[in-house]
């Protein structure tokens, strides 16, 4: 398996600043099989990755490992910021409010919310019109849009790990995402997102890996 | 604190918009303790004896009912992922789902036990034992379930398997519950003390093993 991790940083004079997202060697089994086989990746904060590759090539299970979600065979994987996971569930409950639930979010996460910051938020990503009904009926673009909507609610020096983020999004929900991530890394936030989808072509120079089958 | 409060209000708000699985609950409870006098007949003595055990296996059986869900919708809907990240963490995370379990389906349970009691024709003046028993084996019996739930998170019909676990392991808080609930002279009793005793290792243990079982059954398990 080889991996092309080529990164063009914006000045020379990040390059001395330690990297937000390190991965040395990082090896994952899933079941029996090696889905990701010494893989060496690194990014500065105030940069975004596109983890490209074709279909159950681990993209996913590369973000949920770097999230912490699945153990690692082997490898370091050392992250300087907090990080916040976007995946494809939405982590919303069907039950209450799309409000309510990003709620409880900045609760659980001990971010500091008020109603104004919840409605910034919710305006983050054009979702105050539904903000007030019961998740369980909302359209799975909708119910994304709360889901990324939660991301602007962190501090920026965070990083966002994203699988797939715009799965699901109209054009305005597409231009709401390319908007949040552009002002993250501005604020010196790192991203890492798989996609499918040409995303984000107004960020200049963003770092590309590519997973190649094995 | 703030994280694990957060977690019990969202548990709590979700279980308002789902209240009607509260009413079910609490019908299981009220029918099977009504058909143990049908089944026995009039026989007055035999029911007095009973009538404890029959409160005690009810609330066991109707607290066990909602086990299989607790972790599965937030498994399902991605909630365990933003869990797993945040400043709450794992092992807070089901400790505050066990007191938000309890809050929602053995305090009801509580509030109604005394109408059962007298329909059971319980002495007035054995109630505070029972209730005091039944408060506290409740909370253990929850911790109990969790273990159970965290553990079978991800079988299939998990229901059954919960059932399997734990109720082989609640049998010492079904038998101090018992003779800490038909104690006379006083609420605390050895029994009750025992019982307590549990519910202070329960506390313990549970958050971790919960945990660890949640966190296994992730890497075993799909995306």
């Amino acid at each position: 398996m080889t991996y092309s991790s080529n990164y063009k940083l914006a000045s020379s004079s990040n390059a001395e600043t330690d990297p937000c997202l390190q991965i040395s060697a990082l090896s994952v089994m899933r079941g029996q099989r090696l889905v990701i086989d010494q893989l060496n990746h690194q990014q500065p904060a105030g940069t975004l990755c596109l983890l490209t590759g074709t279909n159950g090539v681990g993209k996913s299970t590369l973000l949920r490992t770097i999230s912490g979600r699945l153990p690692a065979e082997s490898g370091h994987i050392t992250c300087t910021l907090q990080r916040f996971y976007v995946g494809h569930a939405d982590g919303l409950s069907g039950a209450i409010t799309g409000r309510q639930n990003l709620h409880s979010w900045a609760t659980i996460n001990s971010q500091p919310v008020t109603p104004k910051s919840l409605k910034i938020a919710l305006a983050g990503f054009g979702t105050l019109g539904f903000a007030d009904m019961p998740v369980q009926l909302l359209s799975h673009g909708q119910r994304r849009r709360l889901a990324l909507a939660r991301l602007l609610l962190t501090r920026s020096q965070s990083l966002w790990v994203l699988d797939e983020p715009s799965a699901g999004l109209d054009k305005d929900g597409h231009e709401h995402l390319e908007k949040a991530i552009a002002t993250h890394l501005a604020r010196g936030g790192g991203v890492i997102a798989a996609t499918h989808r040409p995303l984000l072509a107004a960020i200049k120079n963003p770092i590309n890996l590519k997973l190649e089958p094995r | 604190m703030g994280p694990f409060f957060g977690q019990i209000t969202r548990d709590m708000q979700i279980a308002w918009q789902n209240r009607q699985d509260i009413s079910v609950m609490l019908g299981f409870f009220v029918i099977i303790i009504a058909l143990f006098p049908m089944a026995i007949g009039p026989k007055t003595a035999i029911l007095e004896t009973l009538a404890i055990p029959i409160i005690w296996i009810a609330a066991l059986l109707a607290s066990l009912a909602g086990f299989d869900r607790l972790f599965a919708q937030d498994v399902r809907d991605g909630w365990l992922d933003q869990v797993s990240l945040s400043a709450l963490g794992i092992c807070w995370y089901a400790l505050a789902k066990a007191v938000s379990h309890w809050l929602t389906s053995s305090v009801p349970l509580l509030v109604i036990t005394p109408v059962l009691a007298m329909m059971l024709n319980i002495p007035a003046t054995q109630l505070p034992a029972l209730l005091v028993a039944l408060l506290t084996g409740s909370m253990a019996l929850t911790l109990l379930g969790v273990i159970g739930a965290s553990l079978a998170e991800g079988a299939r019909h998990s229901g059954a398997l919960i059932s399997i676990l734990v109720l082989p392991l609640s049998m010492p808080i079904l038998i101090f519950g018992g003779l800490a609930a038909i104690h006379v002279g006083g609420i605390v009793s050895p029994h009750l003390m025992l019982l307590g005793a549990m519910l202070a290792l329960l506390l313990v243990i549970t958050p971790i093993v919960a945990a660890c079982a949640l966190q296994v059954s992730e890497a075993e398990s799909g995306i």
